[in-house]
């Protein structure tokens, strides 16, 4: 199954905007699972870009982006994945073995579109001094451009050379090699997972930790029902969290009250 | 003749709506290395600069001003540009000098602000979310993904309205907020490995198809584990990539193509499949 001359088209035009939209009303929020699944849904096969998708974001959860520091770019890596596991009809798998090559690749662009917005930016204090209003604004927009295109060129790119490389490699591929692809999709996710438990501080919360673990593994409480449970305890901890804190602060008045008085009794 | 009063422009809430719609569609687009998100910041707050200074040096002196490096979590940054209105505005109808302690605020703020901003909007909110979706996503259902899109649009909500809360309460929001911030932030944080701890069991999949041959008796690896404990092989392959993690110069894209060559060399062996 080939690719069709106007998905081309339109997968080059959501790369442009799925970036831009990420950095500003995030409602797709640049997240692999949501990406794929849109992919997924332009080439005809939910099914497929949800599952690459799902794998890929499991990988990263944890990974933010905050900061200014580029991180692999699994979204670009969830729409190729998701493109070339429908054409090749290899699944899921197949997409993820290219999905992570190409989200390490894509990560030297995201750091040239930030470096070209300074360009953008030297434009706007220029602007400023000559109170151009109209420049301002403009300049500040065509940033855009150093955002979208830095995703919308290489996609166009790979959907368009990749099709013959793409058959090339799955005509090759050894068995024992998707054999490997197919473990590390099962296995990817516990980088998400140990990354994030880095990140949050686990120590102090690993009574959780345990009764997520219990609820899932022993009880097989579906995952809806263990974060409504989670919200649960949320809400316990909430409460007696800010509790605590007021009578922290009564108990503060007090000794500073107590304070006062023995220094008037030492005068 | 100008008149003293006439510096005493009115903030309209058209004003604060258009900054709002501003600061969520353009804090990041020009961001970039050496100012960050100063261009998003400037180009938000213009509407109010070119109404509170009306001399043309003032507005260049204001615009130069917020042209300064700026970095926080975009969620966050429309408290920031409300406190910031409503301390150059009252500072303006006083004639003490607003832009100072704004530029006070600005800075002092992003960091705090993008400490718990990026906490709840950078992590938390996309582990939830993520991990239902993805979960859900696994077994073929689009539901996990349907639910998070809804609740990106309940924060876009949310973020249009930040800029106005933050004008309103300007900075009484932070000293009042604070405890309640701190006790929010750690909720979501318990129920972020709430959910965490149930998606070892549900997401990692390892299926050891290893057997151990004793006499005539064939007993398949899987079984014997399951016996000690549910998920113990993923629980121990999340263990052992957390401790990888905590080794210097090791760095998440490194623990990933180990797992993937790992994965390659265990299928091979006929270890894992």
């Amino acid at each position: 199954m080939g690719i069709q001359v106007w998905q081309i088209m339109v997968l080059t035009f959501l790369a442009f905007f799925f970036i831009c939209e990420g950095l500003s009303t995030s409602i797709f929020a640049n997240q692999p699972v949501i990406i794929g699944t849109i992919t997924g849904i332009v080439m005809g096969d939910i099914g497929t870009g949800l599952a690459v998708g799902a794998t890929l974001q499991l990988m990263i959860l944890g990974v933010g982006t905050y900061g200014g520091a580029s991180i692999p770019d699994y979204v670009t890596g969830a729409m190729i994945g998701t493109v070339f596991a429908i054409t090749s009809g290899k699944g899921m798998e197949f997409g993820m073995g290219l999905a992570v090559p190409v989200g390490l690749l894509m990560v030297q662009l995201d750091v040239l579109a930030r470096f070209s917005n300074v360009f953008f930016s030297k434009r706007v204090e220029a602007a400023i001094e000559r109170m151009d209003f109209k420049g301002m604004a403009r300049n500040t927009w065509l940033g855009a451009f150093s955002w979208g295109l830095s995703r919308a060129i290489p996609v166009f790119l790979m959907l368009i050379f990749g099709q013959n490389l793409v058959n090339a490699i799955t005509e090759y591929m050894p068995e024992w090699l998707m054999s490997g692809l197919s473990v590390a999709g099962g296995l990817l996710p516990a980088v998400g997972i140990a990354i994030l438990l880095r990140y949050l501080p686990v120590k102090n919360y690993i009574a959780y930790l345990l009764i997520g673990f219990i609820a899932a593994a022993y009880l097989k409480v579906p995952m809806v029902g263990v974060a409504i449970m989670g919200v649960a305890l949320a809400i316990i901890a909430f409460k007696q969290e800010v509790a605590k804190n007021q009578n922290v602060v009564v108990v503060n008045q007090g000794a500073v009250q107590e304070g006062l008085l023995d220094g008037e009794y030492e005068d | 003749m100008e008149n003293m009063k006439t510096n005493q422009e009115k903030i309209t809430s058209q004003d604060i709506n258009s900054v709002s719609k501003r600061w969520i569609l353009a804090s990041q687009i020009t961001w970039n290395y050496e100012k960050m998100m100063a261009i998003g910041y400037l180009y938000s707050i213009l509407p109010v600069l070119r109404k509170l200074y009306k001399k043309e040096e003032e507005l260049k002196a204001a615009m130069k001003n917020h042209v300064q490096f700026f970095n926080t979590t975009p969620h966050m940054g429309g408290f920031i540009l409300g406190i910031d209105i409503a301390t150059e505005a009252e500072g303006k109808n006083s004639s003490k000098d607003g832009v100072e302690t704004a530029n006070g605020i600005k800075t002092g703020l992003m960091g705090p602000f993008a400490g718990v901003g990026d906490t709840i909007f950078g992590v938390l909110i996309p582990t939830i979310c993520g991990s239902i979706a993805a979960y859900m996503g696994q077994q073929g259902n689009v539901t996990g993904v349907v639910i998070w899109i809804l609740v990106n649009i309940a924060i876009m909500a949310f973020r249009y309205l930040t800029v106005g809360i933050g004008y309103r309460e300007g900075t009484k929001l932070i000293a009042s907020a604070k405890d309640k911030l701190d006790a929010l932030t750690s909720a979501a944080t318990l129920l972020g490995i709430t959910v965490v701890g149930a998606l070892i069991p549900t997401v990692v999949r390892a299926n050891i198809t290893a057997t151990f041959t004793t006499g005539e008796v064939t007993l398949a690896g899987q079984d014997i584990l399951d016996q000690i404990m549910p998920s113990l092989v993923p629980v121990l392959i999340v263990a052992a990539i957390y401790v990888l993690l905590g080794k210097k110069k090791m760095t998440s894209t490194k623990a990933i193509l180990i797992v993937m060559g790992a994965s390659i060399i265990f299928a091979a062996i006929g270890f894992l499949g």
